[in-house]
């Protein structure tokens, strides 16, 4: 008999796969391009100024494909499976529901990590062809987008495991860009004087607030980032994944599969 | 795999009844199973007939854990059917399966022996037998994106077998086949008792079940209406006999006593003969001048049976739904 792990990361390879057959790694190619075209047009500046334009580039490039491919493969992880009834002979077999649920998290994750790593090597390589110094630094910055992308994927899977793909997507952009912008919603008493302090302080703190896992900024001005830092955003995104994601396993295991 | 055990029923369900939400605030309940008791021995082919929308998938889901249930239990092959432990024993195959088309049989099925927990050569040992079990071993290589919906439904039945199973759940299974794909399920489901194993399939098309089960259950409405073995339901007596006469203008038999129907056949016509009155008809229609092609006694096949059963249930609409 198998046990509950081999069986998650059964789902996990399949998900994997699945991601690599339907071409979404094909943005690579995309951010390739962009890296090469701005490293050619970089040259024409300040030996620290490119260095600080690629990074930018490089680092936002990353999180805005890696945010949408979490987004848009997220909120179909288990309601496509649904509407399609693929799930259905899969729960027939010896898989729990939570095995499937997670195993669906760790192959997206993983698609993931295998997306931001190889965008990583061709940021660091466009570096070098600007004679740019190895700075490690950038690969915190990387690490805190990788866990806030990590947070995307577990919200999406918990739209999906709840609604249609279409609700989930919706759903989960929402939440995603509120996230971003939750200090706005914590002074949103200054524009809006009768807001009341509990509803916009509840937002600001059970919203996700991705600002947290943005450490852009820091990195490419150089700003030191100690590791008490990433011993922090680590435990806030460890805690946020353990809530979604055991909400997420609660509610679909007590979800009928009409 | 493991060998049927020879005691007790491979399926026993008490009571199972399942509602689903009605309305925009799911303030209404609409029944889709009630009270559903019935007992599969193993070694048995089971047949799970009634119309569309009666409930049968919904059977189905409920043992398979799919749905919850609002009432009553369910036993699967000695264990009830919310423990997992059964599904090392069991094959399912849903109605139309869709199988990731990304993949190809042959990686569906190392997948699907991934979560039964099958060592790699096991795995790869298995995929084969099944899937020339089912023929389609030259196209395992092949991504299910180009399966036409006959290699769907062989897909879906090689990972249904997959782990060699104690009991089979065969939803619609001939739905959509040809006729070669429909006698290939016939032969792995006669194949599958001749082994012992039980088979539970659901389906409406009658013919099928009349020629594979042992015994059959009959769902209208969500409720089961009759259960029992086929020669016990149906009626062994000849119903009528059917007369195929010629040459004869058809109007000269009626009102003749015995005759209970006629219809025309180009020149030919084919009449419906009460047993006891086939001497007087024959001797009309010579008299008229006609001739007697043929005599056929009539029996009760089970889609009569279906359509009386399900006609008396609902009151003269025998495929009103739930």
């Amino acid at each position: 008999m198998g046990s509950g792990l081999n069986r998650i990361l059964a789902v996990a390879a399949n998900t994997y796969r699945e991601t690599v057959r339907e071409r979404v790694l094909y943005n690579l190619v995309l951010f390739a391009v962009l890296m090469t075209v701005s490293g050619l047009l970089m040259k024409q500046l300040s030996i620290r100024q490119d260095e600080r334009i690629i990074k930018d580039l490089g680092l936002a490039a990353m999180e805005m494909f890696g945010t949408l491919i979490a987004v848009f493969m997220g909120v179909g992880l288990v309601s496509k499976e649904i509407e399609r009834r693929s799930l259905y002979p899969l729960l027939a077999k010896p898989l729990d529901r939570s095995e499937f649920i997670l195993g669906r998290f760790a192959g997206l994750g993983f698609t993931l990590l295998v997306n931001v790593a190889v965008m990583t090597a061709g940021l660091y390589l466009t570096l070098a062809a600007t004679h740019a110094v190895f700075d490690p630094n950038l690969l915190k910055a990387v690490y805190t987008m990788f866990l806030g992308l990590l947070l995307v994927v577990a919200l999406a899977l918990l739209f999906s495991a709840l609604s249609s793909s279409m609700l989930a997507a919706v759903g989960t952009v929402i939440l995603v860009v509120a996230g971003h912008f939750s200090d706005i919603i914590r002074n949103v008493k200054q524009v809006a004087p009768s807001t009341p302090d509990w509803l916009s302080q509840g937002f600001y703190y059970v919203l996700p607030n991705f600002r947290n896992f943005d450490l852009k900024s820091r990195v490419v001005h150089f700003d030191p980032v100690p590791g008490s830092d990433l011993g922090w955003i680590t435990l806030y995104a460890a805690a946020y994944l353990a809530v979604v994601l055991g909400i997420a396993l609660t509610v679909f295991r007590s979800r009928d599969l009409v | 795999m493991s060998t049927p055990a020879a005691a007790g029923p491979a399926l026993e369900t008490s009571g199972l009844s399942k509602s689903y939400p009605t309305g925009m605030l799911h303030r209404g309940r609409r029944s889709a199973l009630e009270e559903l008791t019935l007992s599969v021995p193993r070694g048995e082919v089971f047949g799970y007939l009634g119309p569309n929308g009666a409930g049968k998938t919904t059977t189905l889901k409920l043992l398979l854990g799919l749905l919850r249930a609002d009432r009553g239990s369910a036993r699967v092959l000695g264990v009830p059917h919310t423990d997992r432990a059964w599904r090392y024993r069991a094959g399912y195959l849903p109605e139309n399966p869709y199988l990731y088309d990304y993949l190809t049989p042959q990686e569906y099925l190392d997948y699907a022996g991934r979560l039964f927990g099958m060592p790699a050569s096991e795995r790869q040992e298995r995929s084969r037998q099944v899937l020339q079990r089912v023929g389609l071993l030259e196209s395992a290589r092949v991504p299910m994106r180009r399966f036409s919906k006959g290699m769907l439904q062989r897909a879906g039945l090689a990972q249904a077998l997959l782990n060699d199973p104690e009991l089979v759940f065969l939803d619609e299974p001939m739905s959509g086949l040809d006729p070669i794909g429909r006698h290939m399920i016939k032969e792995v489901i006669l194949d599958l008792r001749s082994r012992g194993r039980t088979v539970f399939f659901s389906t409406h098309i009658l013919s099928d079940a009349e020629s594979l089960c042992d015994r059959v259950g009959l769902l209208r409405a969500g409720r089961l209406v009759t259960i029992g073995r086929l020669d016990e339901i149906l009626r062994i007596d000849v119903s009528h006999l059917e007369v195929l006469v010629s040459g004869v203008d058809a109007g000269v038999l009626d009102r003749r006593p015995g005759l209970k129907g006629r219809r025309a056949l180009g020149e030919r016509w084919s009449l419906e003969v009460e047993e006891k009155s086939l001497g007087p008809v024959v001797m009309a229609v010579q008299q008229a001048g006609g001739r007697i092609l043929s005599v056929q006694p009539v029996r009760e096949s089970l889609e009569d049976y279906f359509v009386r059963q399900m006609g008396a249930q609902a009151g003269g609409r025998p495929w009103e739904a739930a």
